[in-house]
């Protein structure tokens, strides 16, 4: 590595505890240029639907500690959800055992201004209560409509907690996103950042759309004006134009690449780094890397990588019609996914093609939560046309749009009368968050309002009203601090204990994938960090199957003896656990759900313990029925366990309504035994 | 006169069970079991030498029902009934009914039973051997009974309610509160019929924050009677005890000679045969004790006593039932060591709530100063109609600090329950709590202390979590990839 300075610590030319400036001055005074290797976070959201398993990814950290990286991104944009949800790992669990693992690496996260690693935008208080929580070194920061002003509230708590900030701007190639434009929001950055000392600036190509002469352009246009400015360029490679791209930015002064391991690249993620690394030192550019560490992590992920084939996208291959869709590398395997589960994979040409017109129509950034909102208007139209209408109906609104958009340059007078209703029709079913935009609950759309048509499609007769609520301000100003005890409250109810701090945050950020993601912790423990991907996925397949892992220090083998045929919807499966023959009765699917009521509102009397139900009434006045008028503290049932009677006594007055328990039953704790009429 | 014994028949099951046909192999007399329908495979059945089955799973089906019991020690050969303790032990119809069949009745006659069964009447027995006692009314069938007997006596609230023949924690009440009163009573009453078959009651002053310190009497039939000194059940909940010791924390010698001798006095005015227990009251700020009831049977927490002593009162028992004096004399009795015992109840450690089901795991603990005291195996069933007690857990040692050691390395480390519930979580939180270790508590102690205990539950082990992976891939195993992955 003739490239690399010899010293005490050759390869960690930035550390965590580094303080920002110190960091952008390494960067700086580099000879060449380094690397973002976003193997843990981006090359998995591009290509396998985000499962990449953390079980998987450690075992890179170790070269990744090693290789001389600017950063490793392994935290933040959908990962955070898909974790939760899909993985059941969570992003805290994450970054705790990658410190360990990398110690010397910065974590980078990807993080969506207001809306943070959520889906809707978030008042103040919740952005620093979040942001102050999550131990991440390098805050990379969105906003899909490049609203610098939503960034604020991040970039104050990142900064005071001596973290590096790095604003990002959303790129698409467009007829209006020029270098004045983009200049015009750096300028807000710049300003926001007070001054380019302390800051990285990104530039976010996330579909991977920009072409060489324009990147290098842009990338001058802002080294002319601000010349200190370290740029990092963040492209996807879904055209197949990615890596004489990123040479032309790296020629025209930008300092860090976004690239993964050679193995982890298919179509829609980065670049591979030792390609990258390869290309540039030909072109004689210098790059800080360690050549052999990160040969040994492509290596490494081979070994795999093969555990998530069927989690890769159906639509293979580069797609260099993504410069006119421009849907972005990180939703396209979901995107696919959706419309796989929901068969209409084979609409997903005329989806693009809608998509390609819309963004002429509204203009901002197809970047989460834009991305989505992309999809599922556009994806929307499409599948109502289909339903309705058939293949006819499809190629009908898409030649309606197309001569709309680009022969008639949106004029809806230039249409005929019966197309004019059916545009002002087109988007009524729109999803909500696109409404939302519409109304500046998002901030400010990059090129101000759409026509006037949009809102007459979408609110129908109300369009003039909901015009008039437009808001001008960020969603920072207009959102009120929300109580931050509440949600904790919530969550405290439907677990039945305190949450931790950290499950308190998943569940700001997504209450009901949380919820159920803490459910399946407590039933399942740590299965989802410990157990090796095959057996995470398939379970042990065959008698004498096992699995070898260690939990808190100590070792367990999991030895599979046998799976039993499925009888009344329960399948036995015994196996050994450390030796110990244990029979387990797994419930499917056609299980029989002997469903118990429990008492749950103000109205119902349960079970104080679990036990018989030995009299219903009492001695005095005999049974109660329904229709019963019951007293204040008469006893109206009573219930014996182990040998104890325990009165159940009638809360307030009222009629008994339903009697749910019979003589003799043997009732669980909390089961609903009457509910009774207040009268 | 001496008879010999051949074959026990043990009028019980579980733990009592179990623990009388230990004793019984150890002197190579026979035994037989008696079981209901849910308890076919029980462990106490395997361990006897013969088994009958006596009815269906209500214990008065079975376990209460008297004749079907005889014609079982008849049919099977046996010459003798022990009756354990709960169910008939304290029943002196069923004493009197065995020896009329020609047994031999393994307790105290069954004059002295039903003498002592009537707590109105034991109580006038104790007043007559200068007992103390705690002020009560007696035969009491009305709230304004009650009402006038506080006035008269300026008895305030709590008040406790009695079943005149309750015991063992079950049929008393206590009350707080004037307007609970007619409830309580009327709980008490239909307790009692249900349970003893007898609804009268007493109710006395409760006395607050008391200490319950009971003393172990043997006596045999030709006049002798000895203690083998006190035991400390003051932890209790819901009247029943969880945890006891041996020798009792809160007594200094001089009161525990006179407590000790004051019960021996009682049982010797009485004419008391075989093994039985007289309990008091202890109020420790004024250092007085009063006479609470005699329990005519063995008691669960009679191991303690054996430990200390290192003598076996079922064997005791076997030899008073076969006429042999006592082969000791009281001064021949020196206890040397401390002992501990708590109660694993299949319950739920948070709230009491019974929890029945199959014991799925057992792993009992072993090591230096244990003992084990099991109604159960891996595999059997805890039904839900007996009562919830399946193992005693009993440690010894040198001082008392020494056996909260070993109770805590049991109860911590070596102890594994899996398929129900039990209160080891709790009894290891009181164990720890510093007012336990000073030895500074009231019957009150865990209603008082509650949230604390909980708070001081271990929630998770090594093991416990590698069996949720466990089930994870027994899941996955049997259903394959799943939609949510």
């Amino acid at each position: 590595m003739d490239t690399m300075k010899r010293g005490t610590a050759p390869t960690d030319f930035v550390r965590p505890g580094m303080t920002p400036k110190e960091i952008v001055a390494a960067v700086r005074s580099l000879q060449g240029v380094c690397f973002t290797n976003v193997g843990m976070r981006d090359a998995g959201q591009s290509d396998f639907k985000n499962r990449h398993r953390i079980y998987d990814l450690k075992t890179l950290a170790p070269y990744y500690n090693n290789m001389g990286l600017f950063s490793a991104e392994c935290h933040g944009g959908a990962r955070w959800h898909v974790g939760i949800m899909n993985r059941r790992e969570t992003p805290f669990e994450e970054v705790a055992i990658l410190r360990e693992l990398m110690p010397n690496v910065l974590l980078q996260t990807l993080i969506r201004e207001t809306n943070l690693f959520g889906y809707r935008p978030y008042p103040r208080n919740i952005i620093e209560y979040v942001v102050a929580n999550v131990d991440i070194d390098v805050w990379r920061c969105f906003s899909f409509l490049n609203d610098v002003r939503n960034m604020r509230s991040v970039a104050e708590v990142v900064l005071k907690r001596g973290r590096l900030f790095e604003p990002t701007i959303s790129f698409t190639s467009a007829d209006w996103t020029t270098n004045e434009y983009y200049l015009s929001v750096v300028r807000d950055i710049v300003d926001l950042c007070s001054g380019t000392d302390e800051i990285v600036l990104c530039i976010k190509d996330m579909a991977g759309v920009g072409d060489i002469r324009r990147i290098a352009s842009l990338v001058d246009a802002i080294k002319q004006k601000y010349p200190d400015l370290v740029l990092q360029y963040h492209r996807h490679i879904t055209d197949g134009l990615a890596m004489p791209a990123l040479l032309a930015a790296a020629q025209a002064g930008a300092k860090i690449f976004d690239v993964q391991e050679d193995s982890l690249v298919r179509f829609y993620g980065h670049s591979p780094i030792l390609s990258v690394q390869a290309y540039f030192e030909e072109s004689g550019i210098p790059v800080h890397l360690v050549r052999s560490e990160a040969e040994k992590a492509v290596q490494k992920v081979r070994e795999w990588i093969g555990h998530y084939e069927w989690a890769e996208s159906p639509f293979k291959g580069f797609d260099h019609t993504v410069t006119r869709h421009k849907m972005p590398g990180g939703a396209f395997p979901s995107s696919f996914e959706q419309a796989e589960k929901g068969e209409f994979l084979h609409l997903m040409p005329s989806i693009l093609k809608v998509m390609s017109l819309y963004n002429r129509i509204v203009k901002y950034f197809d970047v989460t939560p834009g991305s989505q909102i992309t999809w599922v208007t556009c994806s929307g139209i499409v599948n109502r046309y289909a339903k309705e209408r058939g293949d006819a109906g499809v190629r009908h609104i898409i030649d309606l749009i197309e001569r709309f958009v680009e022969e008639k340059a949106q004029d809806l007078r230039a249409m005929t009368e019966a197309e004019q209703q059916e545009l002002l029709t087109l988007l009524r079913n729109a999803p909500g968050d696109f409404k939302n935009m519409l109304l500046g609950n998002y901030g400010r759309l990059p090129m101000g309002w759409p026509d006037e048509w949009v809102y007459r499609s979408t609110f129908g007769d109300e369009w003039e009203k909901k015009m008039s609520e437009r808001k001008e301000l960020s969603p920072l100003d207009s959102l009120g601090n929300e109580d931050i005890g509440g949600p904790r409250q919530e969550l405290t109810e439907h677990i039945g204990r305190v949450p931790t701090g950290e499950e308190f945050i998943l569940y700001l950020m997504h209450p009901k994938d949380a919820l159920s993601m803490i459910e399946f912790r407590d039933k399942f423990g740590e299965a989802p960090l410990v157990l090796p991907t095959d057996v995470w996925r398939n379970g042990l397949r065959k008698a004498g199957d096992r699995v070898d892992f260690e939990l808190r220090g100590k070792p367990y083998t999991i030895e599979l003896v046998s799976v039993g045929a499925e009888y009344e919807g329960i399948i036995h499966v015994v196996m050994r656990v450390n030796n110990k023959t244990r029979v387990y009765s797994v419930d499917t699917p056609r299980a029989k759900k002997v469903e118990i009521r429990m008492a749950k509102g103000p109205q119902d009397i349960g079970a104080p313990i679990n036990g018989n139900i030995w009299r219903i009434g009492n001695p005095e006045r005999g049974a109660i029925r329904a229709g019963d008028i019951v007293h204040k503290g008469e006893e109206i049932a009573n219930l014996e366990a182990m040998k104890m009677e325990n009165a159940i006594i009638a809360s307030f007055e009222g009629q008994i309504s339903e009697v749910c328990v019979k003589l003799n039953d043997t009732v669980q704790e909390g089961q609903l035994l009457f509910v009774i009429e207040k009268t | 006169m001496t008879r010999d014994i051949h074959k026990v028949l043990i009028a019980n099951r579980g733990v009592p069970a179990v623990r009388i046909m230990h004793t019984c192999r150890d002197r190579k007399i026979g035994t037989t079991a008696v079981y209901s329908t849910p308890d076919r495979l029980a462990h106490h059945v395997f361990m006897a030498d013969t088994a009958v089955h006596i009815g269906e799973a209500p214990p008065v089906e079975s376990y209460l029902n008297m004749d079907r019991i005889i014609d079982a020690a008849r049919s099977s050969g046996s010459d003798a009934v022990h009756p354990g303790w709960g169910f008939l032990a304290e029943n002196h119809v069923f004493a009197r009914k065995v020896i009329d069949a020609g047994l031999v009745w393994i307790g105290p006659s069954p004059e002295v039973i039903s003498m002592m069964g009537d707590k109105i009447e034991a109580k006038a027995l104790a007043i007559k051997a200068h007992v103390p006692t705690i002020p009560g009314i007696s035969n009491v069938t009305n709230i304004d009974q009650i009402r006038t007997w506080m006035e008269q006596e300026q008895v305030s609230f709590p008040v406790m309610i009695k079943a005149s023949a309750g015991g063992g924690g079950k049929g008393m009440l206590k009350v707080e509160r004037d307007d609970q009163l007619g409830q309580a009573l009327s709980q008490v009453r239909s307790e009692s019929k249900k349970s003893f078959g007898d609804e009268t009651v007493l109710v006395e002053k409760y006395i607050e924050r008391g200490r319950h310190i009971e003393v172990q009497i043997v006596a045999d039939s030709q006049g002798n009677v000895v203690h083998l000194y006190e035991r400390e059940c003051t932890l209790q909940r819901r009247n029943q005890k969880i945890i006891e010791e041996a020798p009792s924390p809160s007594l200094d010698e001089g009161l525990r000679q006179e407590i000790c001798y004051t019960a021996t006095r009682l049982m010797r005015e009485i004419g008391y045969t075989t093994a039985g227990t007289v309990e008091f009251i202890f109020d420790a700020p004024t250092k007085k004790f009063y006479f609470l009831e005699v329990n005519t049977r063995l008691q669960v927490e009679h191991g303690i006593t054996e430990l200390i002593t290192g003598l076996d009162i079922v064997g005791i028992m076997l030899d008073v039932a076969m006429g042999r004096p006592l082969p000791f004399k009281q001064s021949d009795i020196h206890p040397n060591r401390w002992a501990l015992e708590v109660r694993l109840n299949a319950e739920d450690p948070k709230n009491f709530s019974p929890s029945f089901g199959k014991i799925t795991r057992l792993q009992v603990p072993m090591g230096p100063g244990v003992r084990v005291a099991s109604g159960v195996y891996e595999g059997a069933d805890i039904p839900p109609y007996y009562d919830s007690l399946f193992m005693l857990l009993i440690t010894a040692g040198a001082d008392r600090e020494d056996a909260i050691r070993a109770m805590d390395r049991s109860l911590s480390r070596n102890l594994r329950i899996e398929g129900v519930k039990t209160l080891a979580p709790l009894l290891l939180s009181i164990i720890r709590h510093p007012s336990f270790i000073s030895g500074e508590f009231s019957t009150r102690f865990i209603e008082e202390h509650m949230d604390e205990l909980i708070s001081m539950f271990r929630d998770e082990s090594s093991e416990d979590e590698a069996l949720k992976v466990a089930r994870y891939v027994a899941e996955i195993s049997a259903l394959g990839p799943q939609t949510w992955m």
